[in-house]
Parts: structure tokens; sequence; C-alpha cells
């Protein structure tokens, strides 16, 4: 019952042979395509194939693991909580009362250089538990009214922070630009003022481009719900760096935002003055406010994870290029054996 | 219902009934739109994008821009509808040209030229010899005086030969030229669909007549479609028109069909929608929780004390149609064409192009490839199917002696030749019985060559075949047959026929000698039909012996007999036969009777032998395919013995001891009932037996059974892998079909003619054979091929890799729909469970339209193993057919690896871009580019060949990702203005990717690599051998060799082997037949006990025990 195959497998070439002038002279080019006799690369998985694949992944990741490593630990890093400490002792219980009252909020925070810092030193806040990515905040702006004065009146995605009780136009309208942070940092070393630079914080693309030099806040934090910071009339958006390094929402919950550059080199052990106004209320919502300096390598700031992530991805390759090479050695295997074709282990018994 | 058809009357108004314009078309230009969106919008799956893209317009809820949806659903159905409008447009144009086709009809007693759409009821219509008849006539007028003309009628029920048709009693003897004047009225039912039958009367008025009524039959009509020929001209009334005609009746759109594939796709994707309808309720609800909870406090979202009293249906609405894309929108877009592909690769391919009559194969059903691959049962018809349907005169016994034993062939017997140049007188009585007992009409060509016509292919080859031994019948004229034997010519004057029936199983003609005077019956029929009405004395041993011998061989046999009357016994038993003609009532059985008593002592002059050759690769296919797991049926409207000898010669059924055949017999519903339980005993004691049993049945029990004892039969039906079922009509066949079809089985119907076009239609799959008799299943068919043997290829390689080819495409969508909605989920908890997208419009949309489905749709091209490999080893279509490619447990597989792939790349996104990286757009094109890396991987891991295609698809659509992401950034006004230029020029990015795809592909690498070196499926294996060059291919050679060799020592003895495992039917026999098919397809860890085990018994059934 069998002759079946030979005389089919020699039958199907055959054929081909048969129809082959005919084909090749009527359809040449795409003819392997209909036929589906493209050459065709068929890799498969053997086990050389796969321990070199694992072992060259690991001799590839562990360096490019500890570099990484490196270059986060070379970043000096100085974190600042102070959302707590700003807050007069006799106002902890009522933090958010505090806030709404019209107390002096100025904060005197002490921060110890513990390593050299190279300038420059970027100041950052930092904002823990703040949705920045609430879907009702961030649809909650208008861009073109950014972009082009003569749109201010499209307002029609910035409800509820779209228009003054008057029927005014907001500008810049939306709960983004009306929560905007608004504690601001001086620093001094040794009674001496140090300069933050806030110029150059936002993406250059969009000072050009997404702020428009022609458009002026107006009716800015006029209603009657307090928001954040207050925008000076006279500049054009594409001037208030804070408002567009705000405006670029976070995609996280936990975020920082440049708040400026020092533009000096810190020495170890040298003590930093700052005197803070801490206006922002996170306090409700028990978010936390963190002032941060920091320098930056080529990968960024101070983040491990990228060193800790490719050691171990090297690592478990590593490993897994052991094991497979372990029972390759041990158990070996002849691949497309056909004595693990079920049909073939037929109970006849040859 | 009557309708009364005045014949040629002008003056009536004639729109009581149709025109005859004919109109296959769905559509028109006016309902085009409404009808083809409300056949669109009747699928689930449409309706449910319709509702995701009218909630999208409620931009309270909706997480992206409508067009995200809006344009890829436009996209879709355009396609669809343009499709279906061409398809429409195509039938349209087919319709035009038959409706503007000119014919002849009679208007105010002049003949006419008017289109064929113009022909209303009750217009007389002209035809000449090799017209179309235009619409259903009632014949009035032929050239012949005898009122008799043919007709072909191929396209209507699939036979080649011609037919007699006769023009009605009351119209013979009326003149041309009164033809154009007569009157009259016909009255006749509505219109049906039966093709073999009208019950109509006829009435003509005065003057051609008195007021007489006569009854009108099938024989007295020209059916639309059919071909006059052989006759000069021929006039009718038309009685059914356009698309009332018994064709048009006939028409009618099928059902269209579903694969498995696509079922197991929809059961897969209402899984979906329940796990996502879960997810929202979650979310909705976790989302709520945190607005009253916790989002009230964040005093930058102001969300309002009060909402509107929606409010609550806000968050759920929102994350519905966030996760809707888990259901890939592009899925149905991706599958059409993929599964077009498919059909054209059927269409294109040079392996199956018939190089005798040029045919290609041709997939008119582009729908269904996947089905191919899991057919379980192959029902098939015999004639001109497994048979080429070439009758051929092979063998004959003259009177004890044995013409063509040796070589094989009669016809160039010298003995034989010799006898006839010698004029042995029984040799020539033999020939001359082949030449005029029939009714076969020689027709002689312009150059004077004579080529037969006849009803029956035996007689046509037995008439060639006296031609050739130089006894040709030259002419018939009348009832003067004229023969040429060695230059002289010989003339007969035909007497009576008696005609050929079931019942009978002989016909005889009397004839008389115009020389001699001398009256003679000749008769020829078969064996059981002629030889117990030899005359007494003549040794009938022999012929019988003979009859079993050339039936041992599968050749079909035919006894030829003859007597010599005496003038008085035939002018007695004349007059009795045509006193049986003329009865009323009983009519055939008094004429039978009449039949019989001449047809008695006969002198047996001999037994002819005919082939009807199998087609080239019918025994290989056979066994190719059974060898797969593919049971087959037989189904056939032949006789008994017949059938099972085909079946022998093919590899159906194996000859005792190995094989055992059952009847399922009995004339009455006890016998069939007894017959049917002692069958199923004998079945289930046989299952653990090493025999390879097979039913036969015929019609008459089958008829019975399916009444009576359906529910044995369906017992029978699944523990049989083989059938045997002859004398079934075409209904039988379908319901043969249906019968399978509801035990769960993937069904197959291959068939040729007009009776298979039912059978064909109702199967899964339908394939026809465009051969001999007609195109018509070819029409009807899903496939259509041009022999037999093509039907392993279409099987086992387009089948197969459509199967494996779509269960990727398919699962592969759902993966990359549910990798970038669990990211989007993974946000929600991020993001205050507000329904905030993290990914723009833009992208969404991008990401299933072009990003994602390019490169798997070069996946067409793929395939796992070689199609030689796939011959060699046709076991291992197992697994389509078991559905182990697609089922809810590999679905189950490729869903955990999209949930631990948005793991990956949603936790390596939020690291390593945090703090002061987290930047929206930037975070979301991380995430997004990550995706993209990964599936891009994901497909190139799962291809098992690449061509140059498959590279350029997959690494070009990921440069083509960047570039399409480079050029938006560049357009200031779009969100992500800039974002991509930035991200590629930081190294985090670049190393992030790195580690996304390492982190992502890294288990799934070393997972498959386990499964495939020590848990391999036999798809591996096959794989590893094929590609290592390993032993496997070689050894099947070897297997095959010896073989052949044993195949060559007993062409008929089928070895079969001793059969030690034959659980396979086991599970069979619980109550429900769905239990084995659920078990195998579930992948638990008993299903691949079982399917080994299956695996092996089909192929140890077919393999020889040595």
């Amino acid at each position: 019952m069998n002759s079946g195959t030979p005389s089919s497998s020699a039958g199907a070439p055959g054929s081909a042979e048969s129809a082959a002038p005919r084909r090749n002279s009527k359809r040449p080019k795409y003819s392997r395509f209909t036929q589906q006799e493209l050459p065709a690369c068929k890799p498969i998985l053997t086990p050389k194939w796969v321990i070199s694949a694992f072992l060259l992944v690991s001799v590839v990741f562990i360096p490019i693991g500890v570099v990484s490593l490196f270059a986060s630990r070379d970043v000096v890093e100085i974190i600042d909580r102070y959302e707590t400490e700003c807050i007069p002792l006799d106002s902890r219980n009522n933090k958010t009362g505090f806030m709404w009252s019209n107390a002096d909020k100025t904060c005197n925070r002490i921060i110890t250089v513990t390593k050299h810092m190279k300038q420059p030193i970027y100041v950052y806040y930092q904002l823990d538990n703040f949705y920045q990515n609430h879907r009702r905040y961030v649809k909650s702006r208008s861009d073109q009214q950014l972009r082009n004065p003569g749109n201010e009146r499209d307002i029609s995605t910035c409800s509820p922070e779209d228009t003054t009780p008057e029927g005014l136009p907001i500008v810049p309208c939306g709960l983004i630009a009306w929560s905007m942070f608004n504690d601001t940092y001086s620093l001094s070393r040794n009674n001496q003022q140090l300069g933050i630079n806030k110029r150059g914080i936002s993406w250059q693309s969009d000072r050009d481009r997404k702020f428009g030099k022609g458009v002026f806040p107006k009716n800015f934090q006029n209603g009657t719900a307090p928001g954040g910071a207050k925008l000076n009339e006279s500049i054009p958006l594409s001037e208030q760096e804070d408002l567009i390094v705000w405006m670029r929402t976070a995609a996280l919950p936990t975020f920082r935002k440049l708040y400026g550059k020092i533009e000096v080199d810190l020495q170890a052990g040298d003590v930093i003055n700052v005197t803070l106004q801490n206006n922002y209320n996170t306090y409700n919502f028990n978010g936390k406010k963190k002032l941060v300096l920091s320098t930056t390598s080529w990968l960024g700031g101070k983040n491990d994870f990228m060193g800790i992530a490719y050691l171990t991805v090297g690592g478990l390759c590593f490993c897994l290029a052991m094991g497979f090479m372990l029972i390759y050695l041990i158990k070996p295997r002849q691949l497309g054996d056909p004595s693990y074709l079920s049909w073939n282990r037929n109970p006849g018994g040859h | 219902m009557k309708r009364y058809v005045y014949i040629n009357d002008d003056n009536l108004a004639q729109d009581l009934y149709c025109d005859n314009r004919i109109s296959n078309r769905k559509y028109t230009i006016w309902n085009f739109l409404p009808k083809n969106l409300w056949e669109q919008f009747s699928r689930f799956m449409n309706q449910y994008f319709l509702l995701i893209a009218c909630l999208q317009l409620w931009s309270l809820i909706t997480p992206v821009n409508p067009a995200s949806t809006w344009g890829p659903l436009i996209f879709i159905f355009a396609v669809s509808a343009i499709k279906e409008a061409w398809d429409d447009y195509n039938r349209y144009l087919s319709d035009k040209k038959a409706n503007e086709k000119e014919v002849w009809i009679v208007r105010q007693g002049i003949r006419k030229l008017i289109q064929a759409q113009d022909v209303r009821v009750g217009n007389i219509v002209w035809l000449r010899e090799n017209d179309e008849v235009p619409c259903d006539l009632v014949l009035l007028g032929t050239a012949d005086p005898q009122g008799i003309c043919y007709v072909e009628t191929a396209a209507l029920d699939g036979e080649t030969d011609l037919k007699t048709r006769v023009i009605p009693s009351a119209c013979m003897g009326i003149d041309i030229e009164l033809l154009h004047k007569i009157k009259g009225v016909i009255e006749c039912p509505g219109p049906d669909k039966d093709i073999r039958r009208l019950d109509a009367n006829m009435r003509l008025f005065p003057p051609f007549l008195d007021n007489d009524m006569f009854p009108l039959t099938i024989k007295n009509t020209l059916l639309q479609s059919c071909y006059l020929r052989n006759t000069e001209w021929a006039c009718g009334v038309a009685v059914y028109t356009g698309n009332e005609t018994k064709l048009g009746m006939c028409r009618g759109v099928p059902e269209p069909k579903l694969t498995a594939v696509d079922a197991m796709i929809d059961k897969l994707t209402g899984a979906i929608f329940v796990f996502q309808i879960v997810v929202v309720i979650v979310l909705g609800i976790a989302g709520n929780v945190w607005k009253d909870t916790e989002a009230r406090k964040l005093w930058y979202v102001r969300y309002p004390k009060q909402g509107p009293w929606y409010e609550l249906l806000i968050i759920p609405l929102r994350f519905e149609l966030l996760c809707s894309i888990m259901i890939p929108i592009s899925i149905k877009v991706s599958l059409d064409l993929v599964k077009g592909l498919y059909a054209k690769f059927i269409d294109w391919d040079d392996h199956m192009v018939d190089l005798e009559t040029k045919t290609r194969s041709n997939a008119a059903n582009t729908a269904i490839s996947e089905d191919l691959g899991q057919v379980e049962y192959i029902l098939t018809d015999k004639t001109g199917t497994l048979t080429e349907n070439k009758m051929i005169f092979k063998r004959c016994c003259i009177s004890g002696r044995f013409y063509g034993n040796e070589n094989g062939d009669a016809l160039t017997d010298t003995e034989l030749l010799n006898a006839v140049s010698s004029g042995s007188a029984d040799v020539i009585r033999f020939l001359k019985v082949m030449a005029i007992c029939n009714t076969v009409i020689p027709v002689r060509s312009k150059s004077g060559a004579i080529s037969y016509k006849a009803q029956s292919q035996d007689e046509e080859a037995l008439v060639r075949a006296a031609a050739r031994l130089h006894m040709v019948l030259a002419n018939k004229n009348g009832n003067i047959l004229e023969i040429n034997l060695n230059a002289s010519l010989l003339q007969y004057e035909v007497l009576d026929i008696l005609e050929f029936t079931s019942e009978r199983k002989r016909m005889s003609v009397v004839v008389k000698d115009c020389q001699s005077g001398k009256i003679f019956l000749l008769s020829k029929g078969a064996d059981e039909a002629i030889l117990p009405h030899s005359h007494a004395g003549q040794e009938i041993r022999t012929y019988a012996e003979t009859v079993e011998q050339y039936a041992q061989l599968g050749l079909r046999t035919l006894c030829l007999a003859w007597r010599e009357l005496d003038d008085d016994e035939y002018q007695e038993w004349a007059l009795m036969f045509k006193d049986a003609n003329s009865t009323l009532i009983d009519r055939e059985w008094r004429v039978a009777e009449a039949c019989q008593r001449l047809e008695h002592d006969l002198e047996i002059l001999g037994v002819a032998a005919i082939e009807d050759r199998l087609q080239d690769g019918v025994p290989e296919t056979i066994a190719t395919l059974r060898k797969a797991g593919i049971n087959f049926w037989m189904l056939t409207g032949d006789k008994q013995n017949t059938a099972i000898q085909i079946a022998l010669s093919c590899n159906f059924v194996s000859p005792e001891p190995k094989g055992q055949l059952l009847m399922v017999d009995g004339k009455t519903e006890d016998e069939v009932c007894r017959s049917l339980e002692r069958v199923l005993l004998t079945m289930r004691i046989t299952n653990t037996e090493p025999k390879d049993v097979a039913f036969v049945v015929d019609g008459w029990a089958l008829e019975i059974a399916l009444k009576h004892y359906r529910k044995a039969f369906t017992e029978l039906a699944i523990l049989s892998r083989t059938a045997i079922c002859c004398r079934v009509t075409p209904s039988q066949k379908a319901q043969l079909v249906e019968l399978l079809k509801t035990c769960d089985y993937r069904t197959l119907a291959i068939g040729d003619g007009g009776n298979d076009v039912r059978m064909i239609q109702q199967a899964d799959i339908g394939v026809g054979i465009s051969g001999r008799e007609g195109l018509q299943a070819a029409r009807a068919a899903d496939y259509s091929i041009g022999k037999f043997r093509f039907l392993k290829r279409l099987i086992l390689v387009h089948g197969r890799y459509s199967y494996n080819r779509t269960a990727f495409l398919s699962q592969y969508s759902f993966y990359k729909s549910l990798l970038i909605c669990f990211i989007q989920i993974f946000f929600s908890f991020i993001s205050g469970v507000s329904g905030t997208s993290l990914f723009n419009s833009v992208s969404l949309m991008a990401y299933n339209v072009f990003y994602t489905s390019v490169p798997v749709l070069v996946s067409v091209l793929d395939k796992d193993l070689s199609e030689r490999t796939v011959m060699q080893h046709p076991q291992i279509l197992f697994y389509c057919q078991a559905g182990r490619l697609l089922n809810p447990s590999t679905f189950a597989g490729w869903f955990g690896r999209s949930l631990f792939h948005a793991i990956v790349v949603f936790a390596i996104t939020i690291h390593s871009y945090a703090l002061e990286k987290s930047e929206m757009e930037e975070v979301s094109m991380v995430a997004l580019s990550g995706c993209i890396w990964l599936q891009a991987f994901v497909v190139a891991l799962e291809t098992n060949s690449f061509t140059v295609l498959q590279h350029l698809a997959i690494w070009g659509n990921l440069v083509g990702f960047y570039a399409i992401n480079w050029i938006v950034s560049a357009i200031p006004s779009s969100g992500m203005y800039t974002i991509m230029f930035r991200l590629c020029k930081q190294p985090l990015y670049w190393i992030t990717m790195i580690l996304i795809v390492a982190a992502g592909m890294g288990p799934v690498l070393a997972l498959k690599y386990f499964r495939y070196t020590y848990r391999s499926s036999k798809i591996n294996i096959l794989q590893q051998a094929e590609r290592l060059g390993g032993p496997i291919l070689s050894l099947g050679n070897i297997e095959s060799q010896t073989r052949t060799l044993e195949k060559d020592l007993s062409p008929l003895s089928i070895s079969l082997p001793k059969n030690r495992n034959s659980s396979v039917y086991e599970p069979l026999l619980t109550e429900s037949p769905n239990s084995t098919r659920r078990s195998l397809g579930a992948g638990a860890p008993f299903d691949f006990f079982q399917s080994q085990s299956r695996l092996s018994t089909n192929y140890s059934r077919n393999c020889k025990d040595n």
C-alpha cells in the first residue's frame, strides 16, 4: 500500500519537469512565487545555534550592564524631601488649612554635598503621587490656543478651566496650566547666592513651535478656584519656560521636572542653604515634594535599573546556555531521529 | 398553481409570467449599498466594531481619536464591498451575454430574430442544430419525420450522452408551414426544479385537431441550456422562462461555507470578548472606587461634586473603548487577503494541471482552503472520479475461447483478428450482436468518418470495438440499419427494441435480416439476467466462470446472446408487445412481462469485458490519504459488484482474508434492521481484530436505514472507516454527507457528474472533477481539479499549508492586539484607573493596520515542511485534522506570551524612563517601539522558512516603523513632534530596546528550543530530519520500495499489518462522537497519548507487518 509514496514523489517532480519548459517560457519571473518555490533559508533550532546565541547575549549584556551601572553610580544626586518639614509644627495636623491660609510659607533647608558635583548640575523638583496622567487632567489643554494668538477661543477641550465666570477665555486654558507648580527655590553656598539658570530648561522645539511667541497669558488664575502658579502677563508663552516644562505631562505618578541649572561645580562638603517658598499644595492627597540636585551621565540621571537589568538578563542567559549545554552533554538527542516518530514505532516490530 | 400557456397567441396579455431575462445577480445598483452593508453587519464581529466606532464619537469617553477606529473600519468594509461588487458585476456580464443571445421566434406567423431575454411564455421558438435552448420548451416539431430530435443535457444534469426527445403525438405530421400558425393551450404545473418530470397536458385548437387532451412528459420537452444535436431544426413553445425554468429553479445560492478554522476563530473571539467584558467590569469598578476615594482628593483634577446620572458608566465605557483593540480589527482583512492568496496558489499550481486537457485546478471558493487540511472523510463518486469514464472493450470469451487474455487487449489479439478474417461463424455472430444490439446512433461527419453517439458508454465501447474488428455500424436510417462487414454491406430492419431497465438488467432488439428475411432476437445484459434464460443443455458454467474471472480483474461484463425467431412466434409476440406498450396501467410491468416471453431459450454467444480504467494514481492517492488518517466512502449509482471490484482495485478495501466486507441489505424494514444489527455486532467485535472492515449498502437498504434506523446507521458510520454505497441516488448521497456532518466530521465530497452536485454542495468541501461528464460538478464545487490524483496534493500540500498559515496568522493577530491592550491596561493602573490611553491615536491605528499586519501577511509563504516530506509522511496531516495548531490550548500559549511580553515592555519602559524622563509622549513611543521590536522577533521565531519576501517584510517593516514615525515627528502640529528624533539620539533608548528584545525573546526561545529538542512534535522531528538530512527521508524510500515489490507480487492482495493497537476506535464507541474530537483538540496530556495511538494505528493499518 505504501507504494504510493515513491511513485508520487517521483511523479511530482516528473510533472514539474514536463511543465517546466512551458512555465519558463510563459511566466519566468514570478513563477517561483506562484509555485511557492522561492528559495528559502530554513533555520532550525540546533543546540549549537541556541547555546551560542545565549552565550553571545550574555557576553554582550554583562559588560553593558557593568558600564551602565558605573555610569549610574558616577551620577551624584542629592534629594531633599521637604513637604512635611516645611510646615510649621503647630500646623502639621492641618496642613491643607495651612496651605490655604495667608501665612508666610518660606522655609529654609540645608543640603550637604556629599561628593564633588561637576557642572552643569540640574535642579529638579520631584512630585510623588501626582497624577499628571489622569485622563481628566491630561486632556485638559488646548494646543491650538498655546500655539497661535488667533485661537484663544479654542478652548473646547479645556473644561473645567476654560473661561472665567464672565465667559472670557483663559489663556493658557485647562487644568494642566492652571495647576502649575509654584514652589520656588533659591540656593546659596557660604552665604553666596548660587545662580540657578532657568533659561533653556524646556525643549527647544516646544519654545519654537508649540508655544506661540505672540500668545500672552490672559485671565489666568483669575477664577474663584485657586490653582498653582500665576504667570506674568507681559511675557509671551514661548518664554514661560516653567509653564512649558510643566505642560510636558509625565506618564508616571512620580516624576521630576527641571527647575533650573547650576553652572558651577559643587565641592564635597559644601553646605547649601535653600530658601524655598512652599506654595504648592500636595497635602490633601499625600503627595511628596522633593528637591533634587543631580549631575548627569551618558545614560541620563541616576538610575541603576538599566545596569541591574542587563546584568540579570546576561546572567540568566549564561545560566540557560550552561543548562542547555549540560543537558546536551548528559542526554544527547539525535535531531530528526526517526524512532521518535510514533508511526514508525509500529507494533509489527521490525 | 397551474399555468395555462396559450400557444402562439400574440394578443393575450403575456405579462402574466416573467420574461426570459436570466439574472444571477445579488444586487442592483440601487440596493447595493444598503443590502451589502446589511449583510456585512449581520456578522457579530462587524456589529461589534460598529458599536465601538459609534461609542468613540462620544468625546467624553473616547480615549483616542475616533478616526483610529473609523479609518480601518471603513477600509475593511470598502474592501469587502468592492470584492462583492466586482463578483456581481461579472455575474451581470455573463447574464447579459446570455440574455442578448439572438433566437428565432414566431410573431404573427412570421419568423423573427429577437434577443433571448424577450422570449415570452407562449412564444414558438425555432432552434437549429447546435443551438442552445433559451428557455424551457414543449416540442412541437422537428426536422425528423418521426418527430425525434436529440439533445445534449450536459449543462443540466452533467450527462454528455445524447438524449432523444419526441414531439407530442398531437403534433405528429403537422408540416412546417402550419407550425407557424399552430394554436392551442398547454396546461402545466407551476415552475419547479424537477428536471426529470413534467406532468402536463396539451390541447390543440381546431383546425389542427379535435379538442382531445394529450399528455406531455419530460420526453416532449427541451429544457433551458441543453443543446440541440443531430437534428436540423426543432421548434417548441416556451412554457417556462427566465428564472422560472427548471434550471433557473435549481440554481439557488448555495449556503456560504464556514471553515472549522473560522468557527474556531469565532469561538476564540467570543472568549476574548468575554475576557474583555470581565476586564472592563473589573477596571470600571476599580476606576469608580478610585475616583470616589482618591481622585476627589486631587484638587488639580477638579472632579465635580455631582456628576450626571450616567456618571457611573463613564469609566467602564472608557475602558471598553480602550480594550476594544483586544479584538483585532485587522484580522478579517488579513484573513481575506491570505485566503485569496491560498486560492490563487491552487489556481497557479503547475503540479495540478491536467496535461491531457490542459485544465488547471481552480478554487472557486476562496474562503475554505484551511478546511482542506482538516478533512476527515472523503466521499467519492466512482465513475469518472476514480475511473476515467472511458469504457474500452478489453477482453471477450466467444464460445469458450478466450481472447485478449494474453496481452490484455482483445482488439489486438491476433487470434481474434484471424477468426474475424476467416469468418468464424461464432465470432461473426458475436460481433453482430455487439454492433446491432444497442441504441447507438452513428453520425457521419463531412469527411466521412463515423462517430458514435450513445446513451450508454458501454454500448459505445462495444460498437467501437466491433468497428475495429471490421463490423462497422455504418448507418441507421429509421428502422434500417446498415453494417459494413469486410466491405460487404448488410442491412437489417429493427423491428422492436426491448429497452434496458434496471430491473431487467438486459436489453434486446428484434431485427430482420433484409437479405434472408430471417428474424433474430439479439440480447445483451448482465450475467444474472442472461444466463438463466439460455436454452436447455447449453453449458453455461464456463461463462459464469468467465464472468467471475473478469470481474476479479475489475472489468464490467456483458453477456451476449441470440435466438432465431419463427415468423409466427414473432407475429404473435409482436401483437402482445404492442398491446402491453399501449396499456395505461402498469405499463412498465406489462412490457417487462412481454419481453420475458420472448427472451428465453437464448443461445449464449459469449462474454464481453469492458474496462473502465482507473485514473492514473488513484490507488496511490487513496493509500496516501488513508495513511493521512482520512476515511473514504464510495457512493456510486453503479451496481454492487462493479463497485466492489473497483473498490478492491483501488485500495479502497482489501480482499479476504485481510479485509472483510459486511453487507447491509434487505428489502423490508425487518430485514434491513436485522442485517444492520448483525453488521454492527461484527463491526464492534472486529474492532479489536486486525481486519479492514468495510460495509456495503445499496440504495434501497440505505433508504430504509436512514428512515427508520438512523441511530444504528450513524453508529455504523462512525465505526467504519470505509463504506461502499451502491445504487444510491443523488439525494441519498447528499443525505450521507449530511449524516457525517451531524457527527461533526469534516467531509469532502468529490464527484464529476450532475448527480454529484447535491453532495458536493452539501459537503464542507466540494471538489469537482472537470472530466468527461460535463462541467456541472466542477461549477458547483468549491474546487475543481482535472484528475482524482490531484486530490492528494490539494489536501496534503495546499490544505495543510493553508491551515498552518491561518492558524499562525489568526493567533498572532490576537497576540499583537492583546499585547498592546495589556500595556494599556497596566498603564491605567498607574494613571489613576481613569482610562487614559498611553498611546496616541496615530500609533494605535498604524499599529494594527501597518506595523503588525505586514510582516505576518508574508507568512502565506511559510512552509513548515517541504512538500516532499509531507507526501512521504502523510500521517503528519493529523496535526491539522485534529486542529492541533489552533485550539484553546495553543491560544492560551499565545495569550500567555502576549501577557508576558506586555509585562516586559511595560516594566522595562517605566523603569528606564522614570523620573525626569517620564515624559508622556516619550514613554509612549518607547513602549510602542518595544512592541514593534518584539513582534518582529516573534514573527521571525515562528517563521519556518525565510524567503526574501519574509526578510523584506519583517525587517523592512521595522525600518518602515521608524520611517513613518520620523515623518510624523517632523510635523509640528502632531503631538509627537520631534519625539522620535529625540529618542533615536539617546543611547538609553537603544539599550532599552535591546533589553526588551532580550528579556522578551530569551524565555520564549529557551522554551521553544526545549520543546523542539526534548519534547518534539512529529512536525519538529520531520523538520529536523529534512533540514539536517537525517535518516527519515531515506527510510521512507526504503520502506516504500519494499512495499512496491510486495505489490508487484500480488496485485490485488493488499497486505495489512497485525494491528495490535487499535485503540483508535474505542473512544468512538462512546455516546457522542464529538467527545473524541474534543479530547483530541483540547491539548490535554491524554490528548498526546491518544494522538500517538491514532497515528500509529493509522500507519500500522496501512503498512506491512514484516
